[in-house]
């Protein structure tokens, strides 16, 4: 997982009858920015969930460094993990408890120190540094809780980076954020991946969120990959048709883009 | 005060420091059913260890041990229930067990019942030490992992996914849960552990800024429930259980209207 390739084949999850995600193989290149979109309930969030050895497939195998995460102990795979930055959605994280934003931010540096070991000041200048990088340094001594949606995501991306990350996932990062902090998020999700060169899968039922740097992109529709490619080539209305059941098409705005209703002038509304 | 009390005032705080620090990870872990939970499993270990003719103390204690620890193996991503959903249902089946073996035992139940309301007035020496280091050993884990506890209470998720050990935490948390509430359910009754439990971290929750902050203030309100619901049952001559939950539940009605008189510490 520590940038190196991930490679899953033949992924088949099934939590009861049905299958939710199903993939013959998918190969993840250290250093790609990967976007992984599709709409509601499509498997997005369990196919980054399998990346990071959080849901185990009935079948497959999910591969990096040599290992087959479905099948390393639990104690290995917390080795395998230490180096992944995972940004869960809201209802994932206890926004409601009084941590300061330096405690989040700390929390990155929990799984590089053993066990029964305090944190050492070394830490807490990495945890500092972050802060101060991200534009968070007024905020350091304020509750999580008490800042803003778009902050609070950036705490949690500073968490991620305290970690020095070989892989950055985000789960629905921009979701819920107003146009301005979608942007922002975005852009520093960029901006870091183009300093670090890590390997980045951010998952987005927007597609419009995802950064000029996401070159690829993976579209995910009733667990399966419909398309996968370059961002503005893969997404054909007709695989968009075959995603949303709507008749749809693509349009770049700048260096994004986006995808809006067929016969639809790019002012209007309706892009998702 | 007669001397008899300094006893019984010292294990009401012990208890308290139990159960406020407790509380913080049960409340903040959205758990705090998993205190009575816990308590009627350790009840029902009581019912059984008395039947078998088991040791009371350390039967319980075991069971009530091994049956948190089991809480661990429901993950917050692959559970299909509310987790406190699937504990109503477990402790629905462990209410069930300690009244079937109430049913089948033949002697008294005034041991059992007590376990309902706590014993406090009857503290012995031996409880007392059993409770302190029971304690000493929960602020000792609480020490030893305060950065993994601190990434659990915040999100399960991010912990699992980015190499926390949190099962391994999760279930050694649980089962020191599990013992403590086991020790302290003859003092203090499954009903008020609940309280105890609850009411101080959900109030220090309202008034505090950082965990350091939370788990100080949990403590104390803790033990002021405790000491401060004991003393008004002594000099007002009131039911001693009944005023530290109505002691623990001012606390909390006293932190909450702090927080909106004078604003929040954030």
């Amino acid at each position: 997982m520590s940038g190196s390739t991930l490679v899953l084949s033949e992924v088949r999850v099934r939590p009861g009858r049905r299958t939710v995600l199903q993939i013959d193989r998918l190969e993840i290149p250290a250093g790609a920015f990967v976007g992984i979109i599709g709409p509601n309930g499509a498997g997005k969030t369990t196919l980054l969930k399998v990346c990071a050895g959080l849901i185990r497939p009935r079948s497959g195998s999910v591969v990096t460094e040599g290992l087959d995460l479905t099948r390393v102990s639990a104690w290995r795979k917390c080795e395998l993990r230490r180096h992944i930055g995972y940004i869960p959605q809201v209802a994932e994280y206890n926004a409601d408890l009084p941590f300061t934003l330096r405690e989040v931010v700390a929390m990155g540096r929990a799984s590089i120190r053993p066990l029964l070991r305090a944190l050492t000041p070394e830490d807490f200048e990495i945890v500092d540094h972050w802060i101060e990088a991200l534009g968070l340094g007024r905020r350091r001594g304020q509750t999580f809780r008490s800042l803003s949606g778009g902050e609070q995501q950036k705490a949690l991306i500073a968490r991620a980076m305290a970690q020095d990350p070989r892989v950055l996932m985000l789960d629905e990062a921009c979701a819920n954020l107003d146009f301005h902090w979608k942007h922002e998020i975005s852009d520093l999700v960029e901006q870091l991946y183009r300093q670090t060169q890590m390997t980045v899968l951010m998952v987005s039922h927007e597609v419009g969120v995802l950064p000029p740097a996401c070159t690829r992109a993976i579209l995910i529709a009733a667990g399966r990959v419909l398309a996968d490619g370059v961002v503005g080539q893969v997404l054909s209305p007709e695989v968009l048709q075959r995603a949303y059941h709507a008749d749809l098409t693509t349009v770049t705005l700048g260096e994004r883009t986006h995808i809006i209703r067929a016969q639809q002038d790019t002012g209007a509304g309706g892009r998702f | 005060m007669d001397p008899f009390f300094h006893l019984i005032l010292v294990a009401g705080a012990l208890a308290g420091a139990s159960c406020g620090l407790l509380g913080v990870y049960l409340v903040g872990l959205r758990l705090p059913f998993v205190g009575i939970f816990i308590s009627h499993t350790a009840m029902a270990g009581t019912v059984y260890a008395l039947l078998l003719g088991l040791n009371p103390v350390w039967g319980p204690a075991v069971v009530s041990a091994g049956a948190a620890m089991s809480l661990a193996a429901l993950r917050p991503e692959r559970a299909r229930l509310d987790p406190n959903v699937a504990l109503a249902i477990l402790f629905s089946l462990m209410l069930g067990l300690t009244f079937l073996g109430l049913g089948l035992g033949q002697g008294s139940r005034t041991e059992i019942l007590g376990l309902l309301w706590g014993s406090l007035l009857f503290v012995q020496t031996k409880s007392v030490i059993v409770i302190g280091v029971v304690l000493a050993v929960l602020v000792v884990f609480a020490l030893a992992f305060s950065k993994e506890l601190k990434v659990l209470l915040f999100s399960r998720t991010i912990a699992a996914a980015t190499g926390v050990h949190e099962t391994f935490v999760y279930a050694l948390f649980l089962g020191l849960c599990g013992v403590i509430l086991a020790v302290n359910l003859p003092l203090v009754g499954g009903l008020m552990i609940f309280s105890l439990i609850t009411n101080p971290a959900a109030a220090a929750y309202q008034v505090c800024r950082g965990h350091r902050a939370v788990v100080v203030t949990s403590t104390g309100f803790g033990i002021a429930s405790a000491v401060g619901g004991f003393l008004a049952s002594y000099y007002l001559n009131l039911p001693t259980g009944a005023c530290i939950v109505l002691a623990s539940t001012l606390v909390f009605a006293a932190a909450a209207a702090h927080r909106a008189l004078a604003g929040t510490a954030d």
